[in-house]
């Protein structure tokens, strides 16, 4: 036995052994708390409450290295206490046959005891031992625990596949406990069954900036892949808020229709009829009367019909100022046609128009007609009508999908994070193909066929 | 975050919304032509929209 050294006043002492195995140097940071300890040079694990640090397993032939991301010995303050990270271990499920693994970090304060830090692919979790036992009947997919409700998710059996520093139990690689998550984000209950004692612990998420502010530690932590069984959705709070805003803004928006049409004037200023003989080959274009378009500048909505039969008229229509030689030049065509075929009776086209023009300012005006079809096609009866300051419709429904396609977009958003996370459950919707077994669901998410307890799993083995 | 953008965005929305219905804006194409001298009233025919020269369809279905 050595020491490792002076140790600063006030903190926790650090206790040196040496592995009875391979000589290495061990360090015992739990004290007397610690039951075993794992040789981090040859992996033996050994019987800390033994003063000869008796071997109780070796097993590095078969795992091989795993080093923890965050060291043995690391400091860091967690909901205000100290804690330092005294032990790692790696659990593994089999699904298919692939092994999933993940990581917990045994965490140690002489005062406050043990908590852990799982890891599974960048996600994090902070899990102490839950105090009071939660409400649940076993085979019931929903627990209660301090009047909050928590939905079943996974269970599986994980078994310890790798093991590094001190434990405050009889730790061996190839022991084996049922797991059962249930989940209510961001935490997480879970129900750790070995023989018929069932241990229950809480985790919080944590996101690796978290867990590396904590620790202090340099570079970037893992980033996190996939959504996580108690990831806290980003967008669940704001799909609530977005539509109560959404919805708000459709009663404004009706509050400004009801406002534009009763404030519209909407007035006929000009209603002509006419006809074109379309057998005389002639000029055919001509000027109305001069009128007048008061108040501000707004619309003016020109609409036409025609006694169009399985025919077309097309007029070149010109807006004119008369005092200013301003111009609002544009074309319309009526047409329509009608027939029977092999599908039964069609028709296209239609024997009126409408179109809007823009921004009309106010002043005397005159509109210059000038009409066309097809030669010989009989007399065409034509009337047009024009009418100041027509409140649009079509920009309420655009506004109103501008409003809706927003929150709709966000609403999915947040729906396909809450399917990526159950598609990964044992009780999974129909929706979200939930079975964790499933072929396609496999080959979607590879990565990640299930969770578990405390932790997760990760195939990086 | 995103609440925050929507209301301004939703408020831009309805401040749109209103220029447009107050300015009668229009989603209809119209070409503005300055300058028409005062003797088209007296010969319409004098006068060539840029609509002119128009190809129709008229075969139907």
């Amino acid at each position: 036995m050595s020491s490792s050294g002076p140790t600063p006043a006030g903190t926790p002492q650090v206790k040196a052994l040496n592995c009875p195995s391979c000589g290495a140097a061990l360090t015992l940071r739990s004290f007397s708390q610690a039951v075993t300890i794992v040789c981090d040079h040859c992996h033996s694990i050994l019987d800390a409450q033994d003063p000869r640090l008796k071997i109780l397993q070796k097993f590095n032939v078969e795992t091989g290295e795993d080093p923890p991301l965050i060291p043995l010995g690391t400091r860091g303050n967690i909901r205000g206490t100290q804690y330092e990270v005294i032990g790692f271990q790696r659990r593994t499920i089999r699904v298919d046959g692939i092994p999933y693994s993940w990581h917990e970090y045994l965490l140690f304060n002489p005062f406050k005891g043990f908590r852990y830090l799982t890891e599974y692919q960048g996600h994090w979790n902070d899990v102490s031992v839950l105090r009071a036992l939660p409400i649940w009947t076993p085979g019931a997919t929903t627990l209660n625990y301090l009047g909050e409700t928590y939905r079943a998710f996974q269970t599986a059996t994980a078994e310890t596949s790798y093991v590094l520093g001190e434990f405050p139990w009889q730790v061996r690689v190839g022991e084996s406990a049922q797991v059962s998550d249930f989940i209510s984000p961001p935490r997480v209950i879970s129900g750790e069954k070995t023989g018929n004692e069932v241990t229950w612990s809480m985790g919080e998420y944590l996101t690796g900036r978290d867990v590396w502010k904590i620790f202090k530690l340099d570079g970037d932590p893992p980033e996190a892949i996939g959504v996580y069984e108690n990831q806290p959705s980003p967008l669940i709070a704001d799909v609530k808020a977005i539509w109560t805003l959404a919805g708000a803004f459709l009663v404004a928006l009706v509050v400004l229709i009801i406002v534009f049409f009763s404030m519209a004037r909407d007035e006929q200023v000009l209603a002509k009829s006419y006809e074109f003989n379309t057998n005389v080959k002639s000029e055919a274009s001509f000027v109305t009367e001069v009128f007048e378009l008061s108040g501000r500048t707004s619309d003016v909505e020109l609409a036409t019909t025609a006694s169009v039969d399985n025919n077309w008229i097309y007029f070149n229509y010109a807006l004119i100022n008369e005092d200013t030689g301003q111009a609002y030049d544009f074309g319309r065509e009526v047409s329509y046609y009608h027939g029977y075929d092999s599908d039964g009776s069609w028709t296209e086209g239609s024997q009126s128009d409408s179109v809007t023009i823009p921004s009309v300012p106010p002043g005397h005006y005159y509109l210059r007609v000038e009409p066309e079809s097809d030669y010989y096609r009989g007399t065409i009866y034509y009337s047009f009508t024009l009418r100041r300051d027509v409140p649009q419709v079509s920009f309420f429904g655009i506004a109103a999908l501008a409003l809706l396609i927003p929150a709709g977009l966000i609403t999915w958003k947040s729906m396909n994070f809450e399917h990526l996370r159950w598609a990964e459950s044992d009780y999974g919707s129909d929706d979200d193909s939930g079975s964790s077994d499933s072929n396609d669901d496999d080959q979607q998410y590879p990565d990640r066929p299930i969770s578990l307890g405390i932790a997760d799993e990760d195939n990086s083995e | 975050m995103i609440r925050n953008l929507f209301l301004v965005y939703g408020l831009a929305v309805l401040s749109a919304l209103s220029l447009a219905e107050y300015r009668g804006w229009s989603l209809n194409r119209v070409d503005e032509v300055p300058n028409v001298p005062k003797s088209v009233r007296d010969n319409p025919g004098s006068y060539r929209s840029v609509y002119g020269y128009y190809h129709h369809y008229t075969g139907g279905k």
